[in-house]
């Protein structure tokens, strides 16, 4: 074990942060899978509207590897399977019945967990359909089960604003968490990682190697834990695992059922009451959102500010994501700005050239506070960057298209989230995140 | 200032694709931009962006340079009393060198903003605010008595060839208002080359500047020769004060030392930059001043102390050598960036015979070579990164 102490990064001291207690969320009645948030997947359908379908029904599969499936967050019938264009497959939705039955699983006591094979443990969590909670490093996508990975990290803290706070989500979870834990640690060689912060209640889970870190975001990263812990080398995989996901493995191996709910967090300058809610995966936003906005004219997120995928109220939640962030979408458009001297009530910058009040939250607005320029090196993206990464060096290879100089730069290490930072702050108002990605894409084609 | 805002947004359309105002887009893109903040609004994560913008930056080093306008027009109009032997309060002074100093700056932002519209209407890309801070630098390095002719030609030469060729604010090697000033002294040598003092004085008026004493004697120490000097003042205090003739902005040490720390704090300059700077010069000058007593060059006897205040090093250091995009861009490289402007600076002031200043040619000679020194930098990162993945 050991303590890992970040100081590169920032916490945006946004306005609307959740409070620390779990409401219930308003009742849906329906629930939706969105093949789209799965990058690389290719999906084809195992249902067609008007099927019945209980929790745990695969729904689809993917055709580059048919033993992953996905699971029905809900029972009732598929009312809509929506196509986009090229028919890509948008939606699945799920129109809820009243007595949510759920697939039957094999129930296993702590002591059968632990007693388990690789092979045994694999094939419970793929009979169940929930493999694709698992994600690989490098690239960020679903792992090619057949193949071992090398580690497997977990992040036990959330620091992108206005996330869900685990330490409120685990807390009467632990034992599941426990056994999710004895279940993948059959899946590595290695080690199963988990990054708390100190003083963390995941901090008495055994069976894992526990590491401490304290520091700004994105100091939450699991990409970023990687770097800090162990270095992730080209040749090499690594699973990551939400520790929520790893509860829901924990319950499946338990209990045998598929529990899709988890805690998610509803916050921002655009919610009336930020709070914390127990949801199912898919979630529609209208039932979250609906009674709960504070002006008409908001963008709503599905996940967080910094990362998160706009969404309207007919959308569903991310298949990953764990809050939803509401911002206002009103722009002030100030006389003569650029000379306005400005404060900290009235501007927020990481670079210190407005007059600083206070710590105050700051009300974000969708604004971009300027227009897209060429870049002025000013050391804005290497000073919330916690990695011995060049990113300015990087970004350029990427745009040069060179694959050779961007793995060298250590582009296997990095994923866009860890770079959401860099596209915030940077004064140009470059997407850095969007082409880092744009980056991975271009290897990952090549390897 | 609502109306304002529903005018312009109403006029707008003209300006759109394929409508006969379209080639001022740019134009009507600046107005509006500089007059009301951006109503832009975020396309993709993160949805939420800093408050900063290249406006604000821009703007934040322009006003930086203001104290050393104000003083610059202080000391022309003094420097201009003291030359014809005139009691003049510092009131008087002050009037006397603003007309001086405002057909410099209007001819300066007249053919800086010419350039640049041009060049935004024809290649179809934003105005950008960085051609204000190059017309504000411009001016401040130029002698007050410069021909106003000279000045629009190398303020074009400077914004085109030194920047607009290669693609605008951002893409270019070296900086814009340097090259301006380049451009000026090897077109003008004679008048330029800093052996004479500048200054608004009677025809036929001429004197050593601090420099061009120590390069003109030999065998001498350059201390006591300075302050053997009776026509000026060249005493380290007085040098570092800046009442003594020279380029409108660069005299005053202390408030260009007030601007370059609060750039730093700011964080809009590079630290490194200045440290590397600093210790370049000292180092280098203390070399020379061992070598001196075996050398009849009286220049390597300056004192490091005299080398930070003599010229235009503490002006070019602060507002020319750490522009961002034609320095070095990574962390290391600035600091050998910096200490390479400063080592430079001595060398030419020293041992080059032709130009007792070098401090211009030390930054534009360091342009060139910061992209080779990132390419160092770069290598060394990537062959740590390949040592810890063998």
């Amino acid at each position: 074990m050991s303590h890992i102490k970040i100081k590169k990064g920032h916490d945006i001291k946004i306005s609307g942060i959740p409070k620390s207690d779990i409401s219930t969320a308003p009742t849906a009645s329906e629930l939706a899978l969105l093949p789209s948030d799965f990058r690389g997947v290719k999906p084809k359908l195992m249902v067609k509207v008007g099927d019945n379908v209980k929790i745990g029904t695969p729904l689809f599969f993917d055709k580059l590897n048919p033993s992953l499936r996905w699971a029905s967050p809900g029972s009732g019938i598929i009312k809509d399977i929506k196509y986009g264009p090229r028919r890509v497959i948008e939606k699945i939705e799920i129109e809820l019945d009243k007595d949510q039955q759920g697939l039957d699983f094999k129930s296993h006591s702590m002591n059968d967990i632990s007693n388990l094979s690789e092979d045994e443990v694999l094939d419970v969590i793929l009979g169940a359909n929930l493999f694709p909670h698992f994600r690989q490093r490098p690239f960020n996508t679903i792992p090619d089960h057949k193949i071992r990975p090398r580690d497997i990290f977990i992040s036990g803290l959330n620091t992108a604003p206005l996330a869900v706070d685990l330490e409120i989500a685990m807390a009467d979870e632990i034992e599941n968490f426990q056994a999710g834990i004895n279940a993948i640690e059959k899946l590595t060689d290695g080690k199963v990682y988990l990054t708390n912060k100190v003083d963390s209640k995941l901090s008495d889970v055994k069976n894992v190697n526990i590491n401490t870190i304290e520091g700004p975001h994105p100091s939450g990263n699991v990409g970023i834990q990687i770097h800090h812990i162990s270095h992730l080398k080209p040749s090499e995989l690594i699973w990551t695992i939400d520790p929520q996901d790893v509860v829901m493995i924990g319950k499946l191996f338990l209990k045998g059922v598929y529990d899709p709910s988890k805690i998610i967090s509803v916050a921002g300058p655009g919610v009336k009451e930020p709070t914390h809610l127990r949801v199912k995966t898919g979630y529609p936003i209208k039932s979250i959102l609906k009674s709960n906005l504070s002006s008409d004219n908001v963008r709503m997120i599905s996940g967080d500010v910094l990362t998160g995928r706009e969404c309207t109220l007919e959308d569903y939640m991310s298949f990953y994501d764990s809050s939803i962030s509401v911002i206002s979408n009103e722009i002030n458009r100030e006389f003569i700005g650029m000379l306005n001297p400005g404060s900290s009530s009235s501007r927020y910058s990481l670079t210190p050239v407005f007059v600083s009040l206070s710590n105050i939250l700051f009300p974000f607005t969708s604004s971009q506070n300027g227009n897209h320029r060429a870049v002025v090196p000013i050391n804005s993206w290497e000073r919330v960057l916690p990695m011995d990464i060049l990113p300015n060096e990087l970004y350029r290879s990427i745009l040069a298209e060179d694959i050779e100089e961007m793995e060298s730069l250590g582009l296997f290490e990095c994923d866009d989230e860890d770079f959401a930072l860099c596209s915030f702050a940077c004064p140009s108002k470059t997407d850095v995140s969007g082409v880092i990605r744009k980056g991975l894409d271009m290897l990952q084609a090549e390897v | 200032m609502k109306w304002l805002l529903d005018y312009l947004l109403k006029i707008k359309p003209n300006f759109d694709e394929g409508q006969k105002l379209n080639w001022l887009y740019p134009l009507y893109e600046a107005t509006e931009t500089i007059l009301f903040s951006t109503d832009a609004k975020t396309k993709s994560a993160p949805h939420i962006r800093d408050s900063i913008d290249i406006k604000r930056v821009m703007i934040l080093v322009v006003i930086a340079l203001i104290p050393c306008y104000v003083f610059g027009a202080i000391n022309v109009g003094y420097q201009n009393a003291l030359s014809f032997g005139f009691e003049r309060t510092w009131i008087e002074n002050l009037i006397f060198g603003v007309k001086t100093i405002i057909p410099i700056i209007v001819v300066t932002f007249v053919a800086g903003a010419f350039w640049e519209i041009l060049f935004a209407i024809v290649r179809k890309h934003e105005i950008s605010e960085g051609f204000l801070v190059t017309c504000a630098l411009i001016p401040l390095t130029m002698p007050p008595s410069i021909p106003l002719w000279q000045l629009f030609i190398a303020t074009s030469f400077g914004i085109v060839i030194g920047k607009e060729i290669f693609g605008g604010v951002g893409m270019n090697i070296f900086n814009p208002a340097l090259t301006a000033r380049c451009f000026i002294f090897f077109s003008y040598p004679s008048k330029i080359s800093g052996d004479m003092v500048w200054l608004v004085g009677p025809d036929g008026y001429s004197g050593a500047t601090a420099l061009s004493v120590p390069a003109s004697t030999s065998n001498a120490d350059a201390v006591s020769l300075l302050n053997g000097i009776t026509q000026f003042d060249y005493s380290w205090i007085n040098l570092a004060s800046g009442w003594i003739p020279g380029s409108i902005g660069e005299t005053n040490k202390f408030i260009i030392f007030l601007a370059a720390a609060t750039l730093m704090l700011m964080k809009l300059i590079s630290w490194r930059v200045i440290l590397g700077g600093v210790s370049g010069l000292f180092a280098m000058s203390y070399i020379g001043n061992l070598i001196a007593p075996f050398s009849d060059n009286s220049m390597l006897s300056i004192p490091p102390h005299y080398h930070l205040v003599m010229g235009s090093f503490a002006f070019g250091l602060t507002f020319m050598a750490t522009e961002p995009v034609t320095g070095s861009h990574t962390d290391t490289g600035r600091l050998i960036y910096g200490f390479f402007v400063g080592v430079l600076t001595v060398i030419i002031r020293s041992i080059n015979p032709a130009y007792p200043e070098g401090v211009m040619l030390a930054i534009l000679l360091m342009n060139a070579f910061a992209s080779l020194i990132d390419y160092f930098v770069v290598k060394v990162n990537i062959s740590k990164r390949m040592a810890r993945y063998a």
